[in-house]
């Protein structure tokens, strides 16, 4: 019979949808932390990566808290690289110009990267400034 | 091209920070490890453009038109930037004569280096005569190319399993990609048509790590392509609990159940749509409220009709068999399914009628 040959898994109606996944995390981020502190690296965990349910991220933001940086990346789509109660870790989230999430991390930095201005970048700045200079 | 990569996104306003945060999502998308987001932007900023040659054969144009129009303004587009398009009649300015011109140069200029990409099914009835260009059949141009290629990449379903033109009953004898070339890599991006990103993702690795990503058994790129839709479906918790719409418009339709018994080949399939979605991530078919086609899996069109329901267990390996199954003894288990044994298929080909939609 249809149906019945196929494994039915009866979840019951009603639990949160915690899946247990989110609590070993910390301890990860822990070793990533110490990881900064001693060494001096810095590193990501992807969230799409992981078996984490809506709820296991909430409680996960939740339990990290909320910081004193928030930082709002516009390119392409919003982006937000917000800095949780723990200093040195970052809760960043891409989305593209439909506003749909395309991918999610947890990172363990002094800076994210991407907030960093690059030299390449600050050249361009500059020589702008100095046409400005030349130009009045 | 002039100066890297990010010079030349930067003259189309892309910045840099833009690229990385792409080269992230594309990363996080192929399941590869954070940092290696930052080394695909860096190795794609300055890597030297490989010649790509693009060869369309028996084709709907589907697929070029998904891959080149997914995103307003260029991200997927950006992927042009990073190859050299060599010869691609759709997209190039260029026509008869002087087009055939440009492919021989640059199969000659790359001998050996470049990428062929094809879509479409290539036909082998009337020897190759059911699809020519500039008077030579696709067999013909497609051997050809292959020999010099570095690989072969086959784009949308009908180039990796025959798609369409190889439904029954085959009318033009169309084969896949893969069944012409077996001294080559092929790498098949099937999908009707298929999701851009994972072209992009393909490209993207092959610049970065200058080699094809790891693939399945049937040479499907596994980071996208190893989970079922059915595995990664939103609606999978109502599977789970057994709550199914039965018709497009009942109360289980409204409240977003699993549409397995409206025919979804979710758990058979093999492709990304859950997760990547379509149109800029603004939804999915299943979202949408219908089912799965099974348009990433080999002979999708000949499954047994898109309204009737799996007749055998959730293992992606048994998709072929499911449709022999059909084909051989339809009774009790499509009955079950589609509770009206009499519209029971009386072959694995059958004409959908409006009474199967109706059910
Ligand atoms: S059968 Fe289809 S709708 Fe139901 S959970 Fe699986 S993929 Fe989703
Ligand atoms: S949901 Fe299924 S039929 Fe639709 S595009 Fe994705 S794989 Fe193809």
């Amino acid at each position: 019979m249809a149906r019945d040959s196929i494994p039915l898994h009866v979840v019951p109606p009603g639990e949160p949808g915690l899946s247990g996944n989110a609590p070993p995390l910390l301890r990860e981020l822990l070793e990533r932390v110490r990881r900064l502190l001693d060494d001096g690296e810095s590193s990501a965990i992807d969230l799409s990566a992981l078996p984490l349910t809506p709820a296991d991220l909430a409680w996960l933001r939740d339990k990290l808290g909320t910081g004193e940086i928030a930082v709002t990346l516009h390119a392409h789509g919003e982006s937000t690289l917000n800095e949780t109660g723990c200093p040195g870790i970052w809760w960043v989230t891409h989305r593209n110009e439909q506003g749909a999430v395309m991918s999610q991390f947890i990172e363990a930095a002094f800076v994210p990267e991407l907030v960093k201005a690059h030299p390449r970048d600050v050249l361009t700045g500059q020589e702008y400034l100095e046409s400005m200079i030349s130009g009045c | 091209m002039q100066g890297s990569l990010i010079d030349t996104l930067a003259r189309q306003g892309v910045t840099r920070r833009a690229f990385l945060k792409y080269c992230a999502t594309l990363a996080s998308m192929m399941a590869l490890p954070p940092a290696a987001g930052r080394a695909m932007a860096e190795a794609m900023a300055a890597a030297k453009r490989p010649s790509v040659i693009w060869l369309p054969f028996q084709e709907c144009t589907g697929c070029t038109e998904s891959i080149t129009r997914s995103h307003s303004p260029t991200l997927e587009g950006m992927i042009f930037d990073m190859i050299s398009l060599d010869y691609q009649e759709t997209l190039m300015a260029a026509a008869g004569h002087q087009a055939e011109e440009a492919l021989r140069h640059a199969m000659k200029e790359n001998a050996g280096k470049y990428l062929l990409i094809v879509d479409g099914s290539i036909p082998l009835g009337q020897d190759g005569a059911y699809s020519c260009i500039g008077g030579r059949s696709n067999v013909d141009l497609l051997k050809e190319a292959a020999q010099g290629a570095a690989a072969v990449i086959a784009v949308g379903t009908c180039a990796s399993f025959g798609g369409i033109p190889k439904a029954n009953p085959n009318p033009t004898g169309a084969v896949s990609v893969s069944d012409l070339v077996q001294d080559k890599p092929v790498v098949n991006i099937p999908g009707c048509p298929p999701i851009p990103v994972v072209m992009t993702g393909v490209l993207a690795h092959y610049l970065t790590f200058g080699s094809l990503p790891e693939l399945d058994d049937k040479k499907r790129p596994k980071s996208f392509f190893g989970e079922t839709i059915h595995d990664r479906c939103y609606r999978r918790p109502f599977y789970d609990q057994g709550k199914f719409a039965r018709t497009f418009d009942d109360e289980g339709a409204r409240q977003g159940w699993c549409l397995f018994e409206l025919g979804c080949k979710g758990p058979v399939t093999h492709n990304a749509c859950a997760t990547v979605k379509w149109n800029g991530g603004t939804s999915w078919p299943v979202e949408s409220g219908h089912g799965c086609l099974g348009c990433s899996e080999p002979d999708f069109w000949d499954g047994g009709g898109f309204y009737k329901a799996l007749s055998v267990p959730a293992d992606p390996l048994k998709f072929v068999a499911a449709s022999s199954v059909v084909g051989a003894g339809v009774g009790a288990a499509v009955g079950f399914a589609n509770r009206a044994s009499k519209n029971a298929a009386r072959s694995a080909h059958e004409t959908t009628t409006l009474a199967d939609l109706e059910k």
